[in-house]
């Protein structure tokens, strides 16, 4: 599904050159839900922003459900995004000014949907997360949990094959959190790829793979199941370390 | 298009939708109202004279003291300016087109008529004035040195002969046939005959209503010790002909005052000079209009564009293609300028008829001008707003998920 | 409180200087095109003597043609007969009056080296100088009983005498006019007339008159006005036949010191025109009128329609500036939410933020006045050459100084308004959760 060989990024202002990820290789199958985790600064964000075609990456190799990325103009992966990538993000990021309908229609818009095709996956999506009764309101009236189930819909709407969340949780309570992940776990069971972007190793532990970053570089757990089940913070460092 | 989801995020914010609506509708308003002037304007002045107005200069004379022969002096002068080098003709004209002063009277084709049949303008000249004004006889003949009588200010006129212009000659003889024909200049007899008619020539009022009705009176009549005379010279000899003709007469008789020769492109530029100054007046309140309007569009495009950042990037990780961002944003615009326009279009026939009611022979605005404002405001707001909604088309997606 | 709200409000001011320009240009511009037009449209139509305008009053007889009005919409001439003039400067019934036309009159320097030159002046009565009170440099106007005499003399205007005796005192001395010689009585000094009220049938901005002698002594020369002259039937030859025909050429002012003397004028004005109606003159139905200045200078729209809607124009172009400062000033608020809400988290009362944020718009508001007074001083010296008659109305004055100070202040106030009060509503801390 996704596959990066010896990626790097390099950020370059006039002054310095930062690498924020350095020889990076991961690959994630089809149906898989992966956990990245690692401490501020370690480049998960950045990773994030590759892995969904948000950034571009200065070498090595990226394939995305078996379209090789490097060289793809701006236009070309806005339309790889738009047609593969479903994203939820930690703050929601719902258009304050569109109602829940129009905010879920938006990626539909770009894929270029007739009108029915769009209100019925709008409806769908929309149930699939229990706010169907809402969907003229707006996000303001909503809690931030409602909020990013919102966001999920969205994501959905458009069927995409990888669903990429950052910090999913990171805004919410635990009540609402635990509701988002459960509906996060049901969207993976169902057959979408997940990629969660977390510093919560609670979170990470619920996915069924936890990727590691350090430093730009990658730790993959795939190997060592077992580490993976009840895998700690003090204890992944101490492993890495 | 995504016309829709613009129109209800636009209502959620309706102040700022408003206040450039509002722009756009007062300047679309003001802008129409303002063209349809200066293109009155314009016509206005742009209305032949009838002259050669290239060529031609005018002046007074004034003698003074008791021993003051003003006749003779006139008869004296005429000889002189026909003999001076470049000149073409020279002729006595109590008054000429644009001067804005002269005399008129009724001319009636009854006597003791109620009403005139045709006020006309009246030019006292002799036979050299056609040529000297520089217009063109177009049926009949000129006046013949005999028809030139001695004639005293203040006493009656009943010339034998005259030339009128083919306007008045419609106006008073709708037939065509006005050559030849009897009219009274009077209240009484005798009448006066139309011997030629000339295509054109002003009254020297730029407002009246009848500017083109003019006649052409024979006689060597000064206005007490004043005689006015006109002189067309030969192509681009103006200026220096004019320099002539002050040095010779103020040579040729030291009992008088000599006034200020005046071309006619001068006495045209004075005369017009209050629509010139509204027409520049306008011009500039529109040109101002339009820059407050646009900067106003920027100002608020760009606010918009750092106030919806965020909201961009998720377009963006959500598909968005930097056109679509791009279109977004111009179609906002257009959303909000159409908004305007509509509402402009009705406030400029509001100021249209409020200027009807108000202003004396104000016109009510022709419907074109409003599809022509309509586009020329697209554009312009379009062409605002394209700076803004560039830079927004450039905010990276990965704004999205950035934290703040 | 207050200077830390203005030092804050500079500051802000500072950091977004092309949007700051923005602003104040804009209202600058606002200010600038509808004082300048304004300003001439007050000054143009402003009393030109307040302390008697509703005292001078202007003589109007409807003598015209019965099948013909003089207007259309029924206004009588805006002139008299010689003959009715004299007969109400010989009734002598107001408590002042004073016939005059326009004439033009060579002058004849006595000193040789100055050539001769034509001086356009006024043929009037003593009563003019008490009614209009021009200022004198030396001496006076003449007395009735010159008026009686047709006396031979003259009050020059300030710059003839400038020009024949180099500004000295010349009374006594005497000028020659077309052949002529008149003994000097008064010298002008400069008299600022913004618009020439007392002679508007030539216009309202015309040049200071040269010079003034008696109406008797002119009516003597037997020299047509070189004002406007109608006639509605012709005058027959002469010049005495035109003295005593319905051609209308001499303007006519009378003083009426109270409303019960214009009562009796009127009535003493209509008594005279029935009487004469009895001879077969005045055949049009009675419409006399005795217009007090600021009357008749609207009558005469001495404030041209142009004017009007150039100020019409000038207030719609500041209403768009305004329009587009609120949209600004309502962008700059809104961004600065986030700081609002600190402040008020902090401590700050909706009251201190109001302050702060309409003292920052005030500012704004001055420094657009201030240069927006800078454009209206360059506006009218462009009026002043667009139209090079308009001179003496296109000039700032105090007052307007100070209306377009205000103006400018509360404008953009008003326009900081709005904007302040929807800076007001953010809710303490609402900004600092989210983003």
């Amino acid at each position: 599904m996704l596959k990066m060989q010896h990626l790097s990024k390099v950020y370059r202002t006039h002054m310095v050159e930062t690498h924020a990820l350095r020889d990076f290789s991961i690959h994630v199958r089809e149906g898989e839900f992966v956990a990245v985790t690692g401490p501020s600064g370690s480049g998960k964000t950045t990773f994030l922003n590759i892995a969904g075609l948000l950034e571009e990456f200065s070498s090595g190799e990226f394939w995305l459900d078996g379209v090789d990325v490097r060289g793809l103009n701006d236009d070309a992966r806005s339309k790889l995004r738009n047609e593969k990538i479903g994203f939820i993000f930690q703050g929601f990021n719902l258009i304050p000014d569109l109602n829940l309908f129009d905010n879920v229609d938006v990626p539909l818009r770009y894929r270029g949907y007739g009108a029915a095709e769009r209100k019925k996956r709008i409806e769908e999506s929309l149930s699939r997360v229990g706010l169907s009764s809402r969907m003229k309101h707006y996000p303001s009236e909503l809690s931030g949990g409602q909020q990013q189930r919102v966001a999920i819909a969205r994501a959905l709407a458009g069927s995409p094959r990888l669903l990429m969340a950052d910090e999913p949780t990171g805004n919410l309570d635990s009540l609402m959190a635990r509701g988002v992940m459960e509906l996060l776990e049901e969207i993976n069971r169902a057959g979408t790829t997940i990629i969660m972007v977390t510093h919560d190793p609670e979170l990470a532990a619920r996915a069924q793979r936890n990727v590691h970053v350090m430093d730009g570089q990658v730790t993959d757990f795939d190997a060592e199941p077992a580490l993976r089940v009840k895998a700690r913070d003090t204890d992944v460092e101490a492993a890495v370390a | 298009m995504e016309i829709r989801p613009i129109i209800s995020a636009l209502m959620r914010s309706k102040v700022a939708m408003i206040l450039i609506g509002l722009q756009v509708a007062l300047t679309l308003a003001i802008v129409c109202n303002s063209l349809f002037i200066i293109n009155q304007r314009f016509e206005h002045m742009r209305r032949p004279s009838g002259m050669n107005e290239a060529d031609t200069f005018w002046f007074g004379s004034t003698g003074f003291g008791q021993g003051y022969d003003a006749r003779a002096t006139q008869l004296a002068d005429l000889q002189l300016l026909r003999q001076l080098p470049g000149v073409v003709a020279a002729a006595p004209a109590w008054s000429v087109p644009m001067s804005g002063g002269g005399w008129s009277t009724g001319l009636n084709l009854q006597p003791k008529q109620k009403t005139s049949t045709a006020d006309t303008a009246l030019y006292i000249v002799d036979d050299h004035a056609v040529d000297a004004f520089g217009t063109h006889l177009i049926a009949g003949r000129n006046f013949k040195p005999e028809e030139v009588v001695n004639a005293t200010f203040g006493d009656s006129l009943h010339p034998a002969a005259i030339i009128v212009t083919k306007a008045l000659a419609d106006k008073v003889f709708p037939g065509g046939d006005a050559l030849g024909k009897q009219v009274y200049l009077d209240d009484d007899p005798p009448t006066s005959t139309i011997v030629g008619i000339v295509d054109r020539l002003q009254q020297p009022w730029t407002n009246s209503k009848t500017i083109e009705y003019t006649t052409l009176v024979p006689a060597h009549m000064p206005f007490g010790n004043f005689t006015r005379y006109i002189v067309r010279t030969e192509p681009g000899r103006r200026d220096e002909v004019m320099k002539l003709v002050e040095q010779k007469l103020a040579e040729s008789n030291p009992s008088r005052i000599i006034g200020k020769m005046r071309t006619i492109e001068q006495t045209r530029n004075d005369a017009y000079s209050n629509d010139r100054a509204m027409m520049i007046i306008l011009g500039t309140v529109i040109f101002l209009l339009l820059t407050i309007t646009a900067l106003g569009v920027v100002g608020m495009a760009s606010f918009w564009v750092t106030q919806r950042t965020k909201q961009i990037g998720t377009r963006r990780a959500l598909g968005a293609t930097r056109f679509d961002i791009l279109r977004y944003f111009l179609t906002e615009n257009f959303l909000i300028t159409t908004a305007g326009l509509v509402v402009g279009g009705v406030l400029a026939y509001a100021l249209s008829l409020w200027l009807l009611t108000h202003v004396a022979d104000a016109k009510l605005l022709p419907w074109y001008y409003v599809p022509v404002g309509f586009v020329s405001l697209w554009l312009l707001g379009q062409i605002a707003v394209l700076g803004p909604a560039t830079r927004a088309s450039r905010v990276p997606p990965a704004v999205a998920t950035r934290s703040v | 409180m207050f200077s830390y709200y203005l030092q804050l409000g500079l500051r802000s001011l500072r950091r977004n200087p092309i949007l700051t320009a923005l602003m104040v240009l804009g209202i600058a511009l606002g200010i600038a095109a509808s004082m300048t037009t304004l300003t001439v449209m007050h000054l143009m139509g402003s009393d030109p003597i307040p302390w008697k305008s509703d005292k001078l009053h202007y003589v109007q007889m409807d003598n015209w043609s019965p099948d013909n009005p003089y207007n259309d919409d029924g206004r009588p001439p805006d002139q008299v007969t010689y003959r009715d003039a004299v007969a109400l400067m010989e009734a002598g019934k107001a408590d002042k009056q004073a016939a005059m036309y326009k004439l033009a009159l060579p002058v004849q320097p006595a000193n040789r080296e100055l050539k001769p030159f034509q001086a356009l002046g006024r043929v009037t009565y003593a009563d003019f100088f008490a009614m209009f009170e021009p200022p004198f440099a030396y001496g006076g106007g003449w007395n009735r009983d010159q008026d009686a005499q047709h006396a031979r003399v003259v009050v020059l205007g300030r710059e003839t005498n400038e020009k024949l005796f180099g500004g000295q005192n010349s009374v006594g001395k005497t000028v020659r006019l077309d052949g002529n010689d008149y003994t000097i009585v008064g010298v002008l000094d400069e008299w600022n007339l913004r618009t020439r009220y007392y002679d508007l049938t030539i216009g309202a901005f015309a040049d200071p008159d040269d010079f003034f002698i008696p109406f008797t002594t002119g009516i003597d020369l037997k020299q047509r006005s070189t004002g406007n002259n109608s006639c509605w039937k012709s005058p027959g030859d002469g010049w005495d036949a035109y003295l005593q025909s319905d051609c209308v050429w001499i303007q006519m002012w009378v003083q009426l010191d109270s409303p019960a003397r214009l009562a009796e004028y009127q009535s003493f004005l209509d008594s005279y025109v029935n009487e004469q109606k009895k001879s077969g003159r005045f055949q049009r139905p009675l419409n006399n009128r005795l217009l007090d200045v600021n009357a008749w200078m609207a009558d005469q729209k001495v404030v041209s329609s142009d004017v009007k809607v150039q100020t019409g124009l000038g207030f719609a172009f500041l209403a768009v500036c305004l329009v587009n400062t609120i949209g600004l000033l309502l962008a700059k608020f809104t961004r600065k939410a986030g700081e609002i809400g600190l402040r008020r988290a902090l401590g700050a009362s909706k009251r201190d933020v109001f302050g702060q944020f309409l003292i920052e718009s005030g500012v704004v508001g001055l420094s657009g006045g201030v240069l927006g007074l800078l454009l209206t001083g360059l506006g009218l010296v462009a009026v002043r050459a667009l139209y090079t008659n308009y001179k003496t109305v296109a000039q700032l004055d105090w007052t307007m100084i100070v209306t377009t100070v205000v103006l400018a202040v509360a404008a953009a106030v008003l326009a900081g308004l709005y904007p302040t009060w929807r800076a007001c509503q953010v809710a303490p801390a609402a900004q600092l959760k989210t983003q």
